[in-house]
């Protein structure tokens, strides 16, 4: 075994007796025998590094791979890491981009402004002028930030990987492991890596976001400079504004806070129900409120996808879940790929209802409760939850995170009603739609008639 | 006999009522301002009969004026023109984009090319 390997797996073994210790050895009761070994794991991924974080922070979109405790444990994951000198990060632009950043850009701050695992940012200014992708003038001294990717990482990334990979081959031959699929999940997972490592992918998925939010003026998406991005660095619009931590003095300064957040969510809406393209990573950090009262979206590592069936299918599955109707809701995740054995539908529906009574029917609607009830029940019943299904749960819980730390009183559900019920008739008026349905529906009428 | 009377005048009763009450939302909508339709179920299906009966009158003058021969009326040419922008502004998207991944490609050559020459 390398020498990584070794201590990987010594940092496994102590988290595992850790997980056990904490456990009382296997005897407390079920969920915090779940909430021990999800902790174990966010602390383990800590101490392991760059491959782990993002492994796990990937893992904590996935509530279709992992259990609910550990989604919302490891959403936790603290991706803080010393900042990699800035010769090194010199070193970097220069072999990526051709120049030292003296040379590149008329300013180039020395100083970090963020850190993290995979890359570290740094404030700059252009040297010349520069129309993006979306038609918008950054002039000669625009500011923007420099993402960089820190050195050494992918041999690092790669490193960990080939040993991960015989593990997953060893887990494979294991019976009571080999249902998980080790090697396919690490095949996603190594694919999601390499797309995160490609920063060029981000800027693509930004200038897309850009896109499609341009008729929206309360959406802010920093504009990429392509002639300063590659592979391993990341050049874009430097967004001005506050952290959804320091709200307080954005309300200060005149920011309609509660009209942001309703917003926000309605943007969310039209991400995953109209365009097919959603921010799959919207978490408070990357989200700036700017000194204009916009809603900056920054990072778009992780995104997600929907087609046009799923879109109609999960407009039904909102509107029905906005409207307490469990048996509606779960017909519509049925076209989502949520296959429900029929024994045990009817329990199933019972206790989403349930759940729909205790989160959903109260002011403000508790949309995480419902959602973390609603993936213990699927587990409970040992249905298997479809990636794009569990990832949307997962984005939709992410956004009333951030709505409430914009505005604590928003009901996100309410929030989104009028956006989803439009949305629900407009596809209900469709020419193809009404084709489809109106001999059924004229059949019924004439059966009722006739009665 | 009698029944199937007595049908068909169930069925012109159902019609009947349903055209009043058609028209009943259709005038409740068209005094709906906007904003008023998020106010709830009722108003919001008022305000879709009434979007709905003025895309039917446009309809009708549409019909009317392609068996007459007269050229396209002014909510049909809207649509088309705002359908042919929306489609200029989606390749004009494109071609940008491609306009980025050539100068980020042309950036990583010229890198290649200065590591070379050092």
């Amino acid at each position: 075994m390398s020498a990584r390997g070794r201590a990987i797996a010594a940092v496994a073994l102590r988290s595992g007796a850790s997980a056990a210790w904490r456990s009382g050895l296997g005897l407390r009761p079920r969920a915090e025998r779940r909430r021990a070994v999800a902790r174990a794991l966010r602390l383990a991924c800590e101490a392991l590094g760059p491959t782990f974080i993002k492994l796990g922070q990937l893992a904590s979109v996935r509530p279709d791979l992992v259990t609910p405790e550990m989604v919302f444990e490891l959403e936790r994951l603290q991706d803080r890491v010393p900042a990699v000198p800035v010769d090194a990060i010199r070193d970097v632009i220069r072999r990526e981009l051709g120049a030292a950043p003296e040379h590149l850009f008329a300013s180039f701050d020395p100083e970090p402004i963020a850190t993290a695992s995979i890359a570290q940012v740094h404030e700059a200014t252009l040297a010349a002028p520069y129309r993006s992708v979306n038609g918008r003038l950054l002039g000669a001294g625009a500011r923007v930030a420099v993402k960089v990717v820190r050195p050494g990482v992918a041999r690092l990334i790669a490193d960990d990987l080939a040993v991960a990979r015989r593990w997953a081959e060893r887990a494979e031959r294991m019976r009571w492991l080999a249902r998980w699929g080790p090697n396919a999940l690490l095949r996603e997972f190594e694919s999601s890596l390499a797309r995160e490592l490609d920063l060029r992918v981000e800027g693509r998925v930004g200038d897309r976001f850009a896109f499609d939010f341009a008729d929206d003026p309360l959406v802010m998406v920093p504009a990429v400079v392509w002639t300063h991005t590659t592979r391993s660095v990341l050049t874009s619009e430097f967004v001005d504004g506050w952290l959804l931590s320091e709200l307080g003095e954005a309300e200060r300064a005149g920011i309609d806070a509660r009209a942001l957040a309703t917003h926000g969510a309605e943007v969310f809406m039209r991400q995953v129900l109209v365009f097919g393209r959603y921010h799959a990573d919207l978490h408070p950090a990357n989200l700036i409120v700017t000194r204009d009262g916009r809603i900056g979206y920054i990072d778009f590592g992780i995104a997600g996808r929907t087609t046009p069936p799923q879109r109609e299918a999960i407009a039904q599955v909102l509107v029905a879940t906005a409207y307490g109707d469990a048996d509606r809701a779960l017909r519509a995740s049925r076209a989502l790929g949520l296959e429900v054995p029929e024994a045990v539908e009817p329990a199933l529906r019972r206790g989403v209802a349930r759940l729909m009574r205790a989160h959903l029917a109260r002011s403000p609607a508790d949309v995480r409760g419902f959602v973390t009830g609603f993936l213990g029940l699927l587990a409970e019943h040992r249905i298997a939850i479809p990636e794009g299904y569990g990832m949307l749960v997962k984005a939709l819980v992410t956004v009333e995170g951030v709505a409430r730390a914009i505005d604590p009183d928003i009901d996100l559900i309410e929030a989104s009603k009028p956006f989803t019920t439009r949305l629900v008739a407009e596809q209900l008026l469709r020419p193809e739609r009404l084709r489809e349905r109106l001999p059924a529906a004229l059949r019924a009428a004439l059966a009722e008639l006739m009665a | 006999m009698r029944d199937v009377l007595r049908f068909l005048a169930a069925w012109a009763l159902v019609h009947e009522s349903a055209d009043e009450g058609w028209r009943a939302a259709v005038t409740r909508g068209a005094g709906l301002s906007p904003g008023d339709l998020e106010r709830g179920p009722d108003d919001f299906v008022d305000g879709l009969a009434a979007l709905v009966d003025a895309e039917k009158e446009r309809l009708k003058h549409e019909l009317a004026a392609d068996g007459a021969g007269v050229a396209p009326t002014e909510g049909a040419s809207d649509r088309r023109d705002a359908d042919l922008t929306a489609a200029l502004e989606a390749v004009r998207f494109d071609l940008a984009e491609l306009r980025g991944r050539i100068e980020s490609l042309q950036t990583s050559v010229d890198a290649l090319h200065a590591e070379r020459d050092d």
